[in-house]
């Protein structure tokens, strides 16, 4: 999953020059994410892995990371 | 004002034919230039503390002719068709001083009010020990994001790593088949239909007679800015802070009472292709478009306005309406301007499609380091729009400092209105639910 994600946010959202270092902890938002790439995002992420993420749960912490991502993908249910 | 002939050449290259973006801001500009303005210039001006060595950064803008031809060329037909045609002509950094008493505001309004035929000039406009550096452009040549990066180019110790690259769109075109393109040219012309379906309120009539671009500016403090992302993160959530600006500004409209008052509010904004902090592309347009849509009474509604401006925007994400209008604006291209403007500018009642024109050029920094080592205290934002609506608002942060820039055409947009809708904005912003 975290893959995925790294491959839709770096070759559609952010630049960096060396995705493959960026760390799964590493901060999305200050790598440059900004909050119409957020939407994207989440719409990318409810349609590759068939979840629906509540509005109410956009929260910082819970986009800022590959890890908190995912981790909030699985709790929406994925992969169950 | 101090300006070196702006004659001298570099070398010349192969026209650049527009891409759909480009062609897209150039209909935009022709429709300014028709009522006998200036057309779509830009302006991207920077408050720094200090001079910066002019001399380097003159030599940086000849560098930038030599590694991006386009930066001087001139818009020529090429059949149907339109491209850029490098002239090889030097852009020539031009000096002003701030006479006594004089705001660096009033030299770049005249600057944007004159009527220029490059597409992209640089000032340094001197007042006291610093002073502001402006960056006028055309907008069929660049957009907002690709201004940050040739800003970066002529500050950078590496302009060699600044390369051109493809249009955005047409690489994203290329990826779809040609049903897909079909499926999104069909979802494209429904959402047209909807969208010109709802009358737009506009800020002010159409007006003939001559007409100047005007700028007011309103910085926010660190703590205000801090105080209205924390309101923004609560309305709209941390995707949607550009439609907490735009929903406030809907609130401030109506709550001021607009002068042309129809049925609800149409604010298009551009969804850009670029991937953040990317070097590259430099120049061109890579943009698509979104529009942010309430009706009037939807907009009484505080809360329901950003629940319903926020669904709206994950409605349109979520059936590819952000590319939708990619296919669309690929056909454009064989429109004529006129006619296209015409399909662009206005809906089923005859009535102008954009309450406002919006754009969001999101955080900025120019860090310790600064512009060629000069800090950066401030910036605002210029642009030409057409009339109506006569108004645009160009949102910016700089360090973590929220800059709203309100371009608009006096006398056609009433300045004591303008006033009202400015200080309600800013209740807006920083209201507590």
């Amino acid at each position: 999953m975290k893959e995925k994600l790294k491959a839709f946010i770096f070759s559609e959202l952010i630049y960096h020059e060396d995705p493959a270092s960026f760390g799964d902890d590493a901060d999305l938002l200050e790598a440059g994410l900004d909050s119409l790439g957020i939407m994207r995002l989440i719409m990318f992420a409810e349609k590759e892995f068939g979840v629906t993420l509540p509005d109410t749960e956009i929260e910082p912490d819970n986009v800022n990371s590959l890890n908190a991502l995912e981790k909030w993908i699985r709790q929406a249910g994925a992969g169950q | 004002m101090d300006t070196a002939s702006r004659g001298g050449s570099v070398k010349k290259a192969s026209p650049l034919l527009f891409n759909p973006a480009d062609y897209f801001t150039f209909v935009l500009d022709q429709e300014i230039r028709s009522i006998g303005h200036p057309g779509g210039y830009c302006g991207f001006a920077l408050e720094l503390a200090e001079q910066p060595d002019l001399e380097r950064l003159q030599q940086r803008l000849d560098l930038l002719v030599e590694n991006f031809p386009i930066a001087s060329a001139l818009i020529e037909p090429q059949g149907k068709r339109y491209a850029w045609v490098p002239t090889g002509q030097r852009i020539m950094l031009e000096c002003h001083q701030c006479q006594p008493g004089e705001q660096a505001q009033q030299i770049q309004l005249a600057i944007l009010n004159r009527q220029e035929s490059l597409p992209l000039t640089l000032h340094w406009i001197s007042s006291g020990t610093g002073g502001t550096l402006l960056l006028n452009w055309n907008h069929p040549l660049l957009d907002a994001r690709g201004v940050k990066i040739v800003l970066d180019f002529l500050a950078s110790d590496r302009p060699e790593s600044f390369k051109e690259s493809p249009s955005l769109v047409e690489a994203k075109l290329a990826q779809w088949s040609f049903w897909k393109k079909c499926r999104l040219f069909v979802k494209a012309k429904l959402h047209n239909r909807e969208v010109n379906s709802l009358d737009s309120s506009l800020p002010t009539q159409e007006e003939q007679g001559p007409q100047t671009l005007q700028l007011k500016v309103r910085n926010f403090s660190e703590e205000e800015s801090r105080q209205i992302a924390k309101l923004a993160q609560q309305h709209t959530g941390v995707a949607g802070r550009t439609l907490y600006y735009l929903g406030c500004f809907m609130r401030a409209m109506e709550q001021v009472g607009p002068p042309v008052a129809k049925a609800g509010y149409c604010i298009p904004y551009a969804f850009n292709l670029r991937r953040q902090n990317a070097p590259t592309p430099v120049f061109g347009n890579h943009v698509g478009c979104l529009f942010a849509r309430a009706a009037r009474d939807q907009v009484q509604n505080r809360q329901g306005l950003f629940e319903h401006l926020l669904a709206q925007y994950k409605q349109v994400v979520r059936d590819e309406l952000d590319l939708a209008y990619l296919p669309l604006m690929w056909l454009g291209q064989w429109l004529s301007p006129a006619r296209y403007a015409k399909i662009l500018r206005k809906q089923h009642s005859g009535g102008e499609l954009s309450s406002l024109w919006f754009s969001d050029i999101g955080d900025l920094s120019w860090g310790k380091k600064g512009f060629l080592g000069s800090p950066v205290t401030g910036m605002s934002l210029l642009c030409w729009m057409t009339l109506p609506p006569g108004l645009a608002l160009l949102v910016g942060q700089l360090d973590g400092r929220l800059t709203l820039s309100y371009n608009y055409l006096s006398p056609a947009v009433d300045e004591t209105w303008l006033d009202a809708v400015i200080a309600q904005m800013d209740v807006e912003l920083l209201v507590e639910a």
